[in-house]
């Protein structure tokens, strides 16, 4: 099957590389541009771990063909950390919200979109948001503590 | 690992033409967050990707003439998001907020949800009772009756060379309350176990749909008759319920038993009609609220 | 004498590997890159739950362009496990549960792999399927592992050839017949409770390179890497030098990543196609059929209780699922056995506890080790029997609760600990006592429920954990242990223990994750037991650098050691206020003399902790005679949940857990491993079932259909506390309290249940489903 060149933003700067139709937005970021961030969990899009924000939203890499970003805007946590942690991170941090930190990632940027759309959303719609994201560690409340937190310091 | 070769088209024509040329090898790919996982687990094995979003003329959200019209490309996200929603359709804005998550709503398309067809889909009892159609397009031009599109379990009656172009809601003129409620095993993401819609107007209408109940989303058109012209209590809810089970023909599968989809369904349309008959009366539970 | 409080154990602190995780540099074995010559390996996996291969063709596989090998069952005739060796590294002629890997393809892609895989023929003979313990037990039941009398075991279990028992442990202590005879009220009844899985949201993965001179490495998602190391070695005839097991961070673990399981797959990819490295990731799809779940229970209880509630006898017999592999399962059954009385007082206990092969997936090591599973009947049974005699089931527990003295079932004296206190705790912060408000809504029922666990390690008599810490040029230090971070913050815990002896910041101390080559020897980071155990060695290893630290300067600036101190990273003196040097003047290059030479040199600490008052001989009639377990952690739990009675959907609006951790090294990271357990219990409570087909497949292979607890499924009010009664042999006297936080769940939430709507749901997940069906059933 043939290679097509794509060209997309990833984290404010131009890629161009090859890929297969079928290969994954999730294995071309991590697999072939050493972005390691969003994380292979359940390749349906019901954990959360692979989430990624495209033109600014987020969604899950692993239910979307490399091929289709064509022209578009990625940002991973290594986009967003760009210049220094962000206030979430931050607070993330103070509150040890995370146990393993394989859902990290993912929570930091379905979190981010949230903060951006409304950035004095309450708690049930911090839990509304995050409930896509799954996590077997915490039990939850310390992730969204550290939210709350964030939008209190606001 | 499947292999398939990759077009992203610009205009509908463009689109029709690889169809009318690949037919059932062919797939159209919107939001591709049910596409994908088919492919995946090979329950398809199209030897052609259609990627439609790069036609503008299908996204968006519009009033035209006397409906509104959402287009092909349009994902839950923008019609949770979208103030003409809201303001014509609050009830649309309940039923997406209902599916997936955030992540797949940003991506999933409502008229793909449609096009999956699955008996659980969130979309159409909403659609059902908003009475709204579908426009195809293919050799001709087609307007078809939401409650005719579905035909069976991933079934619908699009041809192989035909493609949704959006969906049509006619316009309410009258004052109506409606309502849809989804009971899945947890308040997180799930499919449905049952999924009921409701709507009543001003003059006494009421429309019932119900998904993930009987092979394909349904209409209870019987139960419809019985309460039209009535208003709504206690024991006319108690009344409309077997009538309304009989519209339905629940199976027994791992997310729930057929005796528990029965139970369920009256409890459900139970709360759905009196929420949509409140909110016709201005002292409703506000739309998007969860009533389980 | 200078007195000291603690400076680090036992105050918050941010996770020193926070930084790491919170900016997405945190490395699992997946983010590793291993350069272009890396292979991928598809797995063939076996369309029946029992039968016999009667013929693998792979020619046409090993046909195809960019295929490098294919590997089945003869390239490695081996058994292994880790307690009794019946598992195979790939079968040789019967597979024995759907989903079993029969045969890999390593390829140059994933693609070719994966096409490649499906041209291999295999020609299989179906055998009938055994799906439940009580029918494999029966005693026309086809033979699982016809072998089972030739497999090698650890001498403390005990098959039983000829059947599908792969171990039974029994439990004899007084006279339970006689004391059931003068009992004022007995209650008997059977629990099922399902298979679940652990479902850590990284799947396994592991890597693999042989190189032809005989070495092989392995990076693996691994709670084990020694044992791994040491299992390995033994089944491929490799020596222990020559075999590395690099652990990066684990994405959870909760027991499935203990022991071995799809690590012997890549291994034997990788010794086929030397100087390549094999990557395995499994998907989810994988992970639950070939990886390890919880075993089912099937558990018939028998209590007799005093009038006054005194309890006098409990018989306890359970038949375990542990699928057809119970290489580790096997010692979850004996642990178990040892245990199943409940953090009780019983003076007559009739304990049989039996490992059943079954044709479902093997079962393992899940974050409880079958305590979970155990409690949830005996929890049950107490709330059902206190209420029966008319008591309070916190009265009731409290009245029965084990005391430090008191004799366990097996005969040896339980040690401190606060029970009591939690079951206080708890009672206070649920209000127990006070009835639940009830909702405006007529179909809303609120209730509140109880439940008391305890917990042991389960370990042979002799694991071990050892560390060495290492000074660096700047009076840092890296302490080196095998342990392995999981998140539950055991890097934190072992820096806190260090830096608390050598009164050195947390900034200066980085922990390093498990390589076998490099870090010291650990048994497994299971049980619950690190931090005590590889908290010793750490601690250990500290007090050794001190020494040495001391004795340098002692040596160098004549000052008697018993009068200098360490201090924020400095030695100090108690006889001259004044004196101060700084670690990064002397912990490398030591301390220059008046006349030019040195005197000290590289610190480097090391320590060592091994049990020595264990044993696991006992009499196998009676499970007498020995000292199984190093100790025991106790708590309590308690929900307020509310019911929806027309919908059955449960709602836990709050909960309360305690644990006695004896030292909380780090409270705000104890107090999370209780919300978090607690969830993970919530999970296993309301939803999570593996469902199977007839055939043996599972139906709900994927979170679509197996549902985790999201954020919205949880309490909103948690408390989760800390009772602080010290284990005399643990570092600060700390024990670990991470599994535990699941165990009451199940029987709490059903105890709830039966408060709010008086219905008793014996079979959990408590569902929706199951609610509204009882509620149906109870109005007929």
């Amino acid at each position: 099957m043939e290679s097509k060149e794509i060209k997309f933003k990833l984290n404010g700067k131009i890629v161009r590389t090859e890929v297969k139709p079928y290969d994954k937005l999730l294995e071309v970021l991590r697999d072939k541009l050493g972005v390691k961030s969003p994380k292979y969990g359940c390749g349906r899009g019901e954990c959360g771990a692979c989430s990624v924000l495209l033109d600014g939203k987020t969604v899950r890499s692993c239910l979307i063909y490399a091929v289709e970003v064509d022209g578009h805007e990625i940002v991973s946590l290594e986009g967003l950390q760009a210049n220094g942690l962000t206030e979430l991170q931050k607070s993330f941090l103070k509150h040890n919200s995370f146990q393993c930190g394989f859902c990290a990632p993912g929570m930091v940027i379905q979190v981010t979109e949230l903060l951006r759309e409304n950035p004095h959303p309450d708690e049930e719609e911090i839990r509304e948001y995050i409930s896509g994201n799954l996590c077997r560690c915490t039990g939850y409340n310390p992730i969204v503590d550290a939210v709350l937190d964030v939008i209190k310091n606001k | 690992m499947k292999t398939f070769e990759y077009f992203k088209v610009a205009s509908v024509d463009e689109a029709l033409r690889l169809l009318s040329m690949y037919g059932n090898k062919a797939k159209i790919l919107a939001g591709g967050t049910d596409l994908v996982v088919m492919i995946d687990d090979e329950m398809v094995a199209p030897d052609y990707i259609i990627d439609i979003k790069g036609i503008n003329n299908l996204k968006g959200i519009e009033i035209r003439d006397n409906y509104l019209w959402i287009g092909a490309l349009t994902t839950f996200s923008e019609i949770i998001h979208a103030e003409i929603i809201k303001e014509k359709f609050p009830v649309l804005f309940e039923a997406s907020k209902r599916v997936a998550s955030v992540g797949v709503r940003n991506r999933a398309t409502l008229v793909g949800n449609i096009c999956s067809a699955v008996p659980s889909l969130d979309s159409a009892p909403t659609l059902l009772v908003l009475n709204a159609s579908v426009e195809i397009k293919g050799k001709e031009d087609k307007l078809v009756p939401i409650a005719d599109f579905f035909k069976g379990p991933r079934k619908t009656i699009l041809e192989k060379d035909e493609i949704v172009l959006g969906i049509r809601i006619p316009l309410e003129t009258r004052k109506y309350g409606a309502n849809y409620i989804k009971l899945g095993r947890y308040e997180g993401e799930d499919l449905a176990q049952v999924g009921v819609a409701t709507f009543v107007a001003e003059d006494l209408e009421y429309r019932i749909a119900f998904c993930a109940v009987a092979p394909t989303p349904v209409r209870a058109l019987d139960a419809e008759a019985f309460l039209k012209g009535k208003e709504l209590n206690t024991n006319l809810l108690d009344e409309v319920v077997p009538l309304a089970l009989k519209a339905i023909a629940p199976i027994s599968d791992v997310r729930a038993s057929k005796e528990y989809r029965l139970h369920t369904s009256g409890v459900l349309l139970k709360r759905s009609l009196k929420a949509s008959f409140d909110r016709l009366k201005g002292n409703g539970p506000s739309y998007g609220i969860n009533l389980v | 004498m200078k007195t000291f409080d603690l400076k680090y154990v036992g105050h918050d602190a941010v996770r020193i590997d926070g930084l790491e995780k919170i900016t997405g540099s945190a490395k699992y074995v997946d983010d590793i890159d291993l350069g272009p010559a890396t292979l991928y390996a598809s797995i063939l996996r076996s369309p029946y739950a029992h039968a016999n291969i009667k013929k693998i063709d792979t020619s046409k596989a090993e046909a195809v362009e960019g295929v490098y090998a294919v590997v089945t069952g003869k390239d490695f005739p081996y058994r292994y496990g880790l307690y009794l060796k019946d598992n195979y590294v790939f079968p040789l002629d019967r597979v024995r549960y759907y989903g079993q890997h029969v045969a890999a393809v390593i390829a140059v892609t994933q693609e070719i792999a994966d096409e490649a895989a499906k041209l291999i023929e295999i020609e299989y003979e179906p055998l009938p399927v055994l799906q439940n313990p009580l029918d494999s037990i029966k005693e026309d039941a086809p033979l699982i592992h016809p072998d089972l009398g030739n497999y090698e075991v650890v001498p403390w279990l005990y098959p039983q050839p000829g059947t599908n028992i792969a171990h039974v442990r029994k439990i004899r202590k007084g006279n339970v017949e006689e004391a059931f005879k003068e009992a004022d009220f007995i209650l008997e009844d059977w629990y099922l409770v399902p298979h679940v899985v652990h479902a850590p949201i990284e799947t396994h993965v592991s890597a693999a390179l042989y190189t032809p001179d005989g070495r092989l490495t392995m990076w693996n998602s691994s709670q084990s890497p020694h044992t791994q190391r040491n299992i390995i070695a033994h089944s491929f005839n490799l020596k222990h030098k020559d075999v590395r097991v690099i652990a990066p961070y684990v994405g959870g673990g909760f027991g499935g990543k203990a022991g071995v399981n799809m690590e012997v797959v890549a291994a034997a990819c990788a010794m086929k196609v030397p100087g390549h490295p094999v990557k395995i990731r499994y998907t989810r799809k994988e992970e639950f059929y070939d990886t390890s779940m919880r075993q089912e229970l099937h558990a018939f209880i028998k209590i007799g209780v005093k009038k006054d509630g005194t309890i006098v006898a409990l018989k306890h017999q359970l038949y375990w699922d542990v699928g057809a592999s119970a290489e580790y399962g096997s010692n979850v059954v004996n642990a178990t056995g040892f245990s199943a009385i409940g953090p009780y007082r019983i003076p007559n206990v009739w304990i049989d506890s039996f490992a059943i092969y079954t044709n479902r997936p093997p079962c393992g090591a899940y974050r409880g080790f079958g305590y979970s599973e155990f409690h949830f009947g005996i929890e049950s049974h107490m709330d059902r029997v206190a209420k029966a005699i008319g008591m309070d089931p916190v009265e009731f527990r409290k009245k029965n609760a084990i005391q430090e003295g008191d004799t366990v079932a097996y005969g040896v004296k339980m040690g401190p600990t606060g029970i009591k206190q939690c079951i206080e705790e708890v009672a206070k912060a649920i209000e127990w006592g006070t009835p639940s408000e009830q909702p405006k809504e007529p179909n809303k029922v609120r209730a509140k429920g109880f439940a008391a666990v305890w917990k042991a390690p389960a370990m042979p008599a002799n694991e071990s954990s050892a560390a060495f810490i290492k000074f660096n040029e700047d009076g840092s230090i890296n302490i080196l242990v095998s342990g392995m971070e999981l998140g539950q913050g055991f890097l934190t815990a072992m820096a806190k223990i260090a830096a608390e002896e050598l009164s050195l910041p947390l900034e200066k101390i980085r922990v390093e994750l498990p390589d076998t080559d490099r870090n010291p020897y650990e048994w497994q980071t299971v049980a619950s037991h690190v931090t005590w155990s590889c908290g010793n060695a750490v601690r250990r290893a500290a007090i050794d650098a001190k020494e040495q630290i001391l004795n340098t300067i002692s040596e160098a600036y004549y000052i008697e050691k018993t009068n200098l101190y360490l201090e924020d990273g400095k030695v100090k003196s108690y006889t001259k206020p004044d004196f101060e040097i700084p670690f990064e003047k002397f912990v490398i290059d030591g301390v220059q003399m008046e006349d030019g030479t040195f005197r000290g040199g590289p610190i480097l600490g090391k320590g060592m902790f091994m049990p020595e008052f264990t044993s696991a001989k006992v009499n196998p009639e009676t499970g007498q005679g020995g000292h199984p377990n190093v100790h025991y952690t106790t708590g309590a739990g308690a929900v307020e949940i509310e019911i929806d009675t027309e919908t059955g959907r449960i709602k836990v609006l709050k909960m309360a857990e305690a644990f006695d951790a004896g030292k909380a090294i780090n409270p705000d990271i104890v107090k999370q491993q209780i919300t978090g357990g607690f969830v993970q219990g919530l999970g296993t409570a309301l939803y999570e079932e593996v469902k199977f087909s007839e055939d043996g497949r599972i139906l709900n292979p994927n979170f679509t259909d197996y549902k985790l607890p999201t954020a919205l499924d949880v309490p909103r009010e948690m408390h989760p506390i800390i009772v602080e009664v010290p284990q005399p042999d643990g570092p600060f006297g700390a024990r670990g309290i991470a599994e535990h936080t699941m165990i009451p769940v199940m029987p709490a939430v059903a105890n709830a249940v039966e408060n709010a709507l008086g219905i008793r749901i014996k079979n959990p997940p408590i569902t929706s489903e199951k609610i509204i069906k009882a509620l149906l059933e109870s109005k007929k």
